[in-house]
């Protein structure tokens, strides 16, 4: 039976691989898998076969401290410990085995015992495990060390881990099957962590008493402090058996390699035992927590990462919609109830008034003190970065509607006011949200002692930057929402949609891409601002001249992003999916 | 009401519908049949605005869907075999945003009673989420015709319905025909195009293969092979084999 798992297994692979080198005849795969490629030879590849030169030049500019391999291999084995403990402690659920609903379908009603389901799933585990100890020794390689040392270190604690967690939830499992609750586990967990915790601070204060937490300031001092308390004392004995499995990855040379190998081993071929041996059911939770599973992945790949995290609950609207009206309305409205309920008028109206009382105090108690200046500059901060990453973490416009492409295409809308309704949202929400943030920095530093702007000047640029900041993000979503109607395929949920290198390299091409469009956008509103600002200079006062340019910058971008709205309702009326799907 | 003329979908060199014309007056239901890959989807698709034609023309209620894409689309709906919801929309949500989109004033006393006629009235308040299939289906239904549509089309409309839900959606079908609708319905299923259809159109490999009334088509394949049903003519019209027997049998 286990041959018929293992051939699923190697054909799954297998066809997954070829496809994806199939897929690079089409332009756009390539292209990502050229930049994708070049980005892990640059950033990770080159420092495995660089040489140690290459690699102790990085471990040496990035400041690695040396760490005494024991304290190194007891902050391993801490680690593990911390994340063991948390996979009882935590959870509970009963065991579930995470297939895919093809394989429930398959394996599930065939006559595969639940030993070979396991098996199958510890060899599909496996493909998991070899990627993700090949990309941490691309990590893990750029510090030192050698590669295979790292490789198979890596994959001696993955695997090990991925047995274990396995492990605790059978074992879970069987304590509920036993008439023992979640809560009663939790606290037999936490009296056993008590009592540990407990050995360690007795022989803490007996075998370190001269050790003053507040003397420990340098980096140093901390260095020292760690040793003496995981190096020595019961710490060592109680992290044993995790020593041992990271012991191997620690290991200077292939002879302390292969000394540490023996230990390691036995204790994954225990943990396989423990895990082959348990007779635990896990099939009716492992067909729901693979619906859920397939549908997580569906909602994360289409970019709605709530949806992948927790259920939808049915919400108030933001605002009372009217039958009749402007059709983008609507579009907003629905596109502000997927966004949520934090991104109501109240909400804002609440969080204005608690903000800028704050700040009135504050600036009341301290005024011209650094702490109001440092938190305006933040404020100013979080504005430049919402510009940025705004348009990335709000996607509820057409990256959220492609899925619905074709029900938003029945609609008798034109192309250009679906996509201006579908843009409306985001830009609402990041518009309220900076606008917020300049109020709180111009409270901030109404006091400060700026002598390149005046007050009348400070006024002027928050004015100018109100006015600069909705049409800024108007244009700042167009660049990703065109991405998606240019090529949806690079947006495509599912398994078919692209992973690995190539998607790596398609994310640095559209960040780029966005990069230079935002640039080239931006060229025209900052040549109009300096004409207009420079003329107005010899008949008005700074801050007027400033003022006006702003309002002349806002224009020519309004200008632009009307045609942007324009051009992405074009695209569109032309995106095809069916094509995409045949080509 | 549907006048198509000389209708063409190609994908790169892939014909997917070619040189189609047909007209659908009002008060018909045209059923619109073929093999797998026959191209009903497409024409559908096509038909409602969703996909631009290659070539041909298609008036719906006298506008150019091409040219007058606004009022065309007003006077259509369509009906897919899969439910297509916002997810984080609740079953009302769906309908005031549809009354939005189509402008349609007064919407609520007309919403209330595609809600009772659909039996969803309880759920006004779920997400798409907590309705089963055939509610969801229901929905997508009540959004379709919040707006009165005079032109409709219907892609596999029994798909996951049960016995009583098929029953009711056959009446609903029959009901907007009578109302002076034009109907279009593409399916699989010979016996829903025989009971409930006026006309029919054969497809085969994007092509109109026959074209016209029940009786029409039924007699045109009679004559040369005696009294057949709509399944013999869709397999003589086709140039399919008969079915052997089943697997297993």
């Amino acid at each position: 039976m286990i041959g018929a798992l293992f051939y699923l297994q190697f054909h799954t692979v297998w066809n997954r691989i070829a496809m994806r080198f199939k897929r690079l005849k089409q332009p756009k795969y390539l292209a990502g898998g050229v930049v994708g490629g070049l980005y892990f030879y640059f950033y990770f590849v080159r420092y495995l076969f660089g040489g140690g030169r290459a690699r102790a030049g990085l471990a040496a500019t990035q400041g690695i401290p040396h760490l005494d391999p024991a304290l190194l291999e007891s902050i391993g084995a801490l680690i593990l410990f911390v994340v063991l403990v948390v996979a009882w402690l935590v959870p509970h659920q009963r065991a579930a085995l995470a297939f895919t609903e093809a394989e429930v379908a398959f394996l599930f009603p065939a006559p595969v015992s639940r030993r070979g389901l396991i098996q199958f799933k510890l060899l599909r585990s496996q493909a998991a495990i070899l990627l993700t100890s090949l990309f941490l020794v691309l990590v893990s390689s750029r510090f030192g060390g050698r590669v295979w040392i790292h490789a198979a270190g890596w994959w001696l604690i993955l695997s090990t881990l991925n047995l274990h967690l396995l492990g605790s939830s059978f074992g879970r499992t069987m304590l509920l099957e036993r008439g023992i609750s979640s809560w009663q586990r939790r606290l037999i967990i936490l009296v056993l962590l008590a009592g540990v915790v407990g050995v360690v601070a007795v022989w803490v204060s007996r075998s370190l008493p001269h050790l003053d937490l507040s003397r420990l300031r340098t980096p140093e001092q901390i260095q020292a402090f760690a040793e003496s308390l995981l190096v020595s004392g019961p710490i060592p004995y109680l992290l044993y058996p995790w020593r041992l499995v990271v012991r191997p990855w620690l290991a200077p040379n292939a002879t302390a390699f292969l000394i540490a190998l023996g230990p390691a081993l036995l204790i994954l071929a225990l943990h396989y035992l423990w895990v082959i041996r348990s007779n635990v059911a896990f099939e009716e939770a492992s067909v729901d927590a693979s619906r859920k599973l397939a549908e997580r992945v569906a909602a994360v790949r289409s970019g709605n990462w709530r949806a992948g995290k927790q259920q939808l609950k049915s919400r108030r609207p933001p605002f009372v919609l009217a039958p009749v009206g402007p059709p983008a309305i609507a579009l907003l409205w629905k596109n502000l109830l997927s966004a949520g309920q934090a991104f109501r008028l109240r909400v804002l109206l609440v969080l204005v008034v608690l903000g800028l009382s704050m700040t009135l105090s504050l600036g009341r108690t301290m005024g011209n003190s650094d702490v109001s200046m440092i938190l305006g500059m933040i404020a100013l901060m979080f504005i430049a970065w919402s510009l940025f990453l705004g348009p990335q973490l709000m996607r509820q416009d057409f990256r959220q509607d492609l899925g619905l492409a074709e029900v938003l295409k029945m609609y008798p809308l034109r192309g250009w006011q679906v996509a201006f309704g579908e843009l409306l949202a985001p830009a609402v929400v990041l518009t309220a949200l900076q606008w917020f943030l300049l109020l709180l920095s111009l409270v901030l530093l109404w006091h400060a002692d700026l002598r390149v702007l005046d007050r009348p000047a400070r006024l002027a640029v928050a004015a100018g930057a109100a006015l600069l900041l909705p049409v800024l993000n108007f244009i700042t979503l167009q660049i990703p929402n065109a991405a998606v109607l240019l090529f949806p395929a690079w947006f495509q949920t599912g398994k078919d949609g692209p992973q690995g290198i190539e998607a790596t390299g398609q994310r640095i091409i559209a960040m780029l891409a966005q990069l230079l469009v935002f640039v080239l956008g931006l060229l025209p509103a900052a040549i109009g601002f300096v004409v207009v600002y420079v003329v107005c200079r010899l008949v008005v006062g700074f801050s007027l001249a400033l003022l006006l340019g702003s309002v002349t910058a806002a224009v020519v971008l309004a200008v632009e992003a009307a045609l942007g709205v324009l051009l992405l309702g074009q695209l569109f009326e032309r995106l095809d999916l069916s094509a995409e799907r045949t080509g | 009401m549907i006048v198509v003329e000389g209708l063409a979908k190609l994908y790169g060199e892939f014909v997917a519908v070619s040189d189609l014309s047909f007209a659908v007056q009002p008060g018909q239901v045209l059923g619109l049949v073929g093999p797998n890959g026959a191209g009903k989807t497409t024409t559908l698709r096509c038909l409602s605005g969703i996909i631009p034609p290659t070539r041909g023309s298609i008036h719906i209620c006298g506008y150019d869907l091409a040219k007058d894409p606004i009022a065309a689309k007003r006077q259509l709906a369509l009906f897919t075999d899969e439910p297509r919801l916002f997810d984080y929309l609740t079953v009302e949500q769906h309908l005031a945003f549809t009354a939005r989109i189509y402008q349609v004033a007064g919407y609520e006393n007309v919403a209330r009673g595609l809600l009772e006629e659909l039996e969803l009235t309880d759920k006004r308040q779920a997400l798409p989420g907590e309705l089963s299939r055939g509610m969801k289906q229901k929905l997508v239904i009540a959004c379709g015709l919040l707006h009165a549509p005079k032109v409709i089309y219907f892609d596999e409309p029994l798909t996951g319905l049960d016995p009583l839900g098929i029953r009711r959606m056959k009446d609903s079908i029959l009901k907007r025909a009578r109302d002076g609708a034009a109907v279009m319905i593409s399916s699989h299923l010979l016996h829903l195009v025989q009971e409930i259809c006026s006309h029919i159109l054969i497809l085969k490999n994007g092509r109109n293969v026959s074209f016209g009334s029940i009786e029409d088509i039924t007699r045109q394949f009679s004559v040369a092979a005696g009294q057949a049903n709509l399944e013999e003519v869709f397999f003589r019209a086709t140039g399919a084999d008969e079915p052997g027997p089943a697997p297993g049998s």
